[in-house]
Order: C-alpha cells, then sequence, then structure tokens
C-alpha cells in the first residue's frame, strides 16, 4: 500500500516538473505576443514587410496616432531587413560549418589515431565553451579584415558572375564575417555530433560493406554517412536554431545596418537579435513606449521562425526516418 | 549482367570446372592475432557446388578461418598468416590480388542480420552501384533475380522502397543474402546465419542453403549438429585452431574417424 502511494506522489511530481516546460514555452509567447501587439497595430503587415527603422523625434515630444494608437512623431518600425540579415547570417553559418564539421568528424571517427581523436575532440568541445563575445572580439581581430583583404576581393572576383557574390567588399563588416564567426560558433556542435552518430556505426554494417567489396572510404560513404545521417541533420537543426538567436558576436561583426537590404555577401547586415541588444537602450528613452513594443514585435518574429524551423526540420526527420 | 563481368572472373570461367574439384584450398594456414595463434596449420579442400560446414566448440577457430576465405581477418590489427588460400587454384594472398575482386567473388553473411539503413532495393543493388552498374533498369533486374534466388521476391516484392529494416529477422538475412548474390559471388560463406533466428525463419534459411548449393560453392559455421547435418555435404571439425578431421557429412556423423570428434559429437566435448 505504501508503495503504491509513494510512486502515484512520484509520478505527480515528475509529471509537475514536466508539465513545467510547455507552460514556460506558452508563458514566453504570450507575454511577447502582448507586449508587441501596439506596434504591430501601429505598423500593419509594414512591420514585416517595411525597410524603415525609426524611433521618431524623441526630444520634441510630438507624438503621432496611427491606428488608435501612440507613438513618438516620425516613428516607423519596417524589421524585413533584420528578417533577411538573421536567415542571411544562419545561410552562411550553416553552408561553412556543415561541410567542415562532417569532415572534422569523419577525420575524427574513422581515420585519427585513437590518441590524436582523443586530444582533437577534447579541443573540438572546448571551442563550444568559449563565450560568444570572445568569438566578436575575434571576429572583429581576425575574420573581419580577412573578409575585407583577402577572402571578400577573391570571392567577388572568382565568383563575381554571380550578382550577390559580386564586391564591394567594403570594411569586411557585415553578412560574410558574421557567417564566418557563427560557423565556428557552431562548428562544434555539428562535428561532436557528428563523430558521435558515425562511431556508434555498428560493426556488422562496416564488415557487411567491406565483405560486398567495397574500399574503406565506400564503406563509408555507403554505410557510415547514411547511418549517421538523421543525427547529423539534428546536429544541424539545433546548429541554426543557436545562430538564429545568436546576438552578441554577430553584433560586433555585422556592421549593424539600418534601413537597408543587403545587396551582397560582404555589405553590412543586421539580424534580429541584434537589433534587439543594440536598440534597447534607446527604446526605453520612448515616452510612448511604442519602440519597446517594437522590439518585443522582433522578439515575437524570431520567436515565430524559431519555431517554424524547427518544426519543419522536425517533419523531414520524422519523413526521412519512415523511408 | 554482363558488365559486371571482370577479366578475372572470364579466365576463371573459361578453365573447365570439373563436379569434384576444390573451388578453393586451404594450404598449411596458420592464422596470428597479435601473438596468439588462432589457425594451426589446416589443410582443407573446399569442393565446387558442395556446402563444407565447419564445426567446433566455440573458440576452435572455424570463425577465423571462414574469414581468412575473403581476407576479413586483415581487417583485424595486428594479425598475419602463415600458408596459402587458393580460390581456382589461385593464391588470394598473392602479390596484385584485387582484395575488392576477391570479396566480390567470394561472398559473405554474418551471424546477425546486417540489412544498411535504406531501402530493401538499396540494399540488395548496394553492391552492383558500387561496382559500377548504372542502368536503373538493369539494376532493377539484378534486384528481382537475387531476392528471388534467396527465396525473399514473393514477400517483399510490393514494398522495395521501404526499410530493409522494417522486415523480420529471417527477411533480413534473406536479404542479406540475396544482397551477397547481386554481385555474382562465386563461393558463399555463411557465418552462423541463423543463430539469430526463430525455428521457422531457420528452416526457410536452411531450404535456401541447399537451393544455392547447386549454383554456388557454400561454407558454413554452425554450431547446431543438427543443421550441419540436415544441409552439409561435408563436414570439417576444428578443435583449438586445428583441423581434427574433414570428410563426406554422412561419415564424420556416423564414423567419426577421431576420438575427440566422436566426443564432441557426442557432447563429451566443448
Amino acid at each position: 500500500m505504501r508503495g503504491e502511494r509513494a510512486d502515484r506522489l512520484y509520478r505527480a511530481g515528475v509529471g509537475l516538473l514536466a508539465g513545467a516546460v510547455p507552460v514556460a514555452l506558452g508563458a514566453i509567447a504570450v507575454f511577447v505576443l502582448v507586449d508587441a501587439l501596439p506596434a504591430l497595430r501601429y505598423m500593419g503587415l509594414g512591420f514585416w514587410t517595411g525597410t524603415q527603422w525609426n524611433l521618431g523625434n524623441q526630444y520634441g515630444g510630438t507624438t503621432a496616432s496611427q491606428n488608435g494608437v501612440v507613438a513618438a512623431a516620425g516613428a516607423t518600425f519596417g524589421i524585413l531587413p533584420y528578417i533577411l540579415g538573421t536567415l542571411l547570417t544562419s545561410a552562411v553559418a550553416l553552408a561553412v560549418a556543415l561541410p567542415l564539421g562532417v569532415g572534422a568528424a569523419l577525420f575524427l571517427s574513422e581515420y585519427a589515431p585513437p590518441r590524436l581523436r582523443l586530444w582533437l575532440s577534447s579541443l573540438v568541445e572546448l571551442l563550444a565553451g568559449v563565450p560568444s563575445v570572445v568569438y566578436g572580439l575575434w571576429g572583429l581581430a581576425v575574420v573581419v579584415p580577412a573578409v575585407a583583404g583577402g577572402i571578400g576581393p577573391w570571392l567577388s572576383a572568382a565568383l563575381g558572375f554571380i550578382p550577390f557574390l559580386r564586391g564591394p567588399v567594403g570594411t569586411g563588416l557585415g553578412l560574410l564575417s558574421a557567417g564566418l564567426v557563427l560557423a565556428v560558433m557552431v562548428l562544434p556542435l555539428i562535428a561532436a555530433t557528428a563523430r558521435d552518430a558515425m562511431q556508434q556505426t555498428p560493426r556488422a554494417l562496416r564488415e557487411g560493406a567491406v565483405a560486398l567489396g567495397l574500399t574503406r572510404w565506400e564503406a563509408i560513404a555507403g554505410v557510415v554517412l547514411p547511418t549517421a545521417r538523421p543525427a547529423i541533420f539534428g546536429a544541424a537543426i539545433l546548429a541554426l536554431g543557436r545562430a538564429l538567436g545568436e546576438t552578441m558576436a554577430v553584433l560586433m561583426v555585422s556592421g549593424g545596418s539600418i534601413n537597408l537590404l543587403p545587396t551582397n555577401l560582404y555589405g553590412p547586415v543586421n539580424t534580429l537579435a541584434a537589433v534587439i541588444a543594440s536598440q534597447l537602450d534607446a527604446a526605453f528613452t520612448d515616452a510612448t513606449h511604442m519602440a519597446l513594443h517594437a522590439l518585443a514585435g522582433i522578439a515575437l518574429t524570431l520567436f515565430v521562425i524559431s519555431l517554424v524551423v524547427n518544426g519543419t526540420a522536425r517533419l523531414i526527420v520524422r519523413r526521412e526516418g519512415a523511408a | 549482367m554482363s558488365t559486371m563481368w571482370t577479366s578475372a572472373q572470364l579466365e576463371a570461367q573459361e578453365r573447365p570446372a570439373g563436379g569434384d574439384a576444390a573451388k578453393m584450398a586451404v594450404r598449411g594456414l596458420s592464422v596470428f592475432f597479435g601473438g596468439q595463434r588462432a589457425l594451426e596449420a589446416i589443410d582443407l579442400e573446399l569442393p565446387e557446388r558442395q556446402v563444407t560446414a565447419l564445426i567446433g566448440p566455440s573458440g576452435c577457430g572455424k570463425t577465423t578461418l571462414l574469414r581468412s576465405l575473403n581476407r576479413m581477418t586483415e581487417l583485424v590489427p595486428h594479425s598475419r598468416h602463415e600458408g596459402d588460400v587458393l580460390l581456382d587454384g589461385r593464391s588470394i594472398y598473392g602479390p596484385g590480388v584485387d582484395v575488392v575482386d576477391l570479396r566480390r567473388r567470394v561472398g559473405m553473411v554474418f551471424q546477425r542480420p546486417n540489412p544498411f539503413p535504406m531501402s530493401i532495393l538499396d540494399n540488395v543493388t548496394f553492391g552492383p552501384r558500387r561496382h559500377g552498374v548504372r542502368n536503373r533498369r538493369l539494376l532493377q533486374e539484378i534486384a528481382e533475380e537475387s531476392l528471388r534466388a534467396a527465396a525473399l521476391w514473393d514477400e517483399v516484392k510490393d514494398k522495395l522502397h521501404h526499410s530493409g529494416m522494417s522486415l523480420s529477422g529471417g527477411q533480413q538475412q534473406r536479404l542479406c543474402i540475396a544482397r551477397a548474390l547481386a554481385v555474382q559471388p562465386e563461393v558463399l560463406l555463411m557465418d552462423e546465419p541463423t543463430s539469430a533466428l526463430d525455428p521457422i525463419s531457420t528452416g526457410k534459411i536452411e531450404d535456401l542453403i541447399r537451393q544455392l548449393a547447386e549454383d554456388y560453392t557454400l561454407v558454413l559455421v554452425t554450431h547446431s549438429l543438427p543443421q550441419a547435418g540436415r544441409v552439409a555435404d561435408r563436414v570439417a571439425f576444428l578443435l583449438q585452431g586445428s583441423l581434427v578431421e574433414v570428410g563426406a557429412a554422412q561419415e564424420i556423423f556416423t564414423r567419426p574417424r577421431d576420438r575427440r570428434t566422436e566426443d564432441y559429437l557426442t557432447g563429451r566435448l566443448g
């Protein structure tokens, strides 16, 4: 009898703890949505399609009323450039980090001698623990000059026939630098997950491939990679989530553009997360509070993008798994 | 399927194949893992289109012997061998032997079914695709032929695009046999192919082994003496890395010449 009661109590306890997760998620969504509503009413759909971001006149005390809500005179909040900047920096990051990470994982799992594997693996995990502000500084000191003085001009010359890859390269602060810094930040996640998945390929599968007359590389490409594919895909999604939301490092190397749609791979951009951080100070001075509501609108947008990306990825993984 | 023939195979075809000719021959073979001797001076003939069963207690070296027939023992670090193994009279360890081609000619089926994480069709065509067959129609034909030969076609013909992992254990093992047959091997090595299967699946695999013996030279490692009795033409008994005796299955089971064989068969050994 006593055991049964303890069991019921225990079940209720862990149920409550597990329930905290959806409750927290729902609470965040509701609060951000409510906080964002005034800005969404003020701008309408223009909040997502507009390209102009202006907190309005903060000194005259003049206000403007629109759709029944009040904002500082001249205020307009269009976040399309930040949406594009977020998606593009993350896309560049993934495009660079995925092949690098899978390649590193292949070497670690299949080719590295055991001692080197151990040493390199711990280095990879160390990379994951570096604070993002350090990545930002490193980006400013190393990546930005490299993009401005080498990578950018070279890419522009070699692949300039693609309009988006054509110069001018400018200062180096911009999309490519942000993407590269993000790539290094998500690299350990992809490399470590892919390596673990590859090492878990059953020996029976490798032997089965070799016994069919495959060379080592063919066995890896034919059996090890397909086995690890779902895990690699999952890691890529986690990496994308991290890249979409990364704030500090991007803020430091993206060029912090405003009112400007990205026109090439090198120019300054801004991301949803970085704008929230960089505009927060100014927004607090807005007596109408509309600027804060607009930042909440950005947060809501980032939240929805993350949910959509994760949801889509899960759908794809499930379909892949069923095939 | 003529695209898959290699020059080595064509040469092999030109030689007259007598009924009792040895397809493979093991000559004074010793295998070492590190300092440990796993096999000691084995001499064994594997007649063409017959099933040779390797029996003996655990750790006697029967799996090592099987794996040395397609050089899978080489995958173990610090392994080496003395002596030789002949396929159609030629050393498989000689200089200039293409291991990839050897393993295509001497196929293998493992103890546990090991289908690749892909569709049934892709599993069967995996080998041919890797060996350069690109034509989709041809691949489809190879798949059907191999699945028929493995007695699996009727069960999977309507779900060729389902995952190979979705099949039952016995079906998975027949899929692995089909996969091995798809590269047109001449010899098929089977390492306890039914040890992970239920009795009904085991029966199907055993029927299949008898059918396959009409076209292929088979070598079967088994822990089940009744199984060896049901499917084997010849039986080789190994003990502690040495070959104790080899002969027709009937002979070995009814009139073993060596005392140790008799002890093993009657359960006093191993």
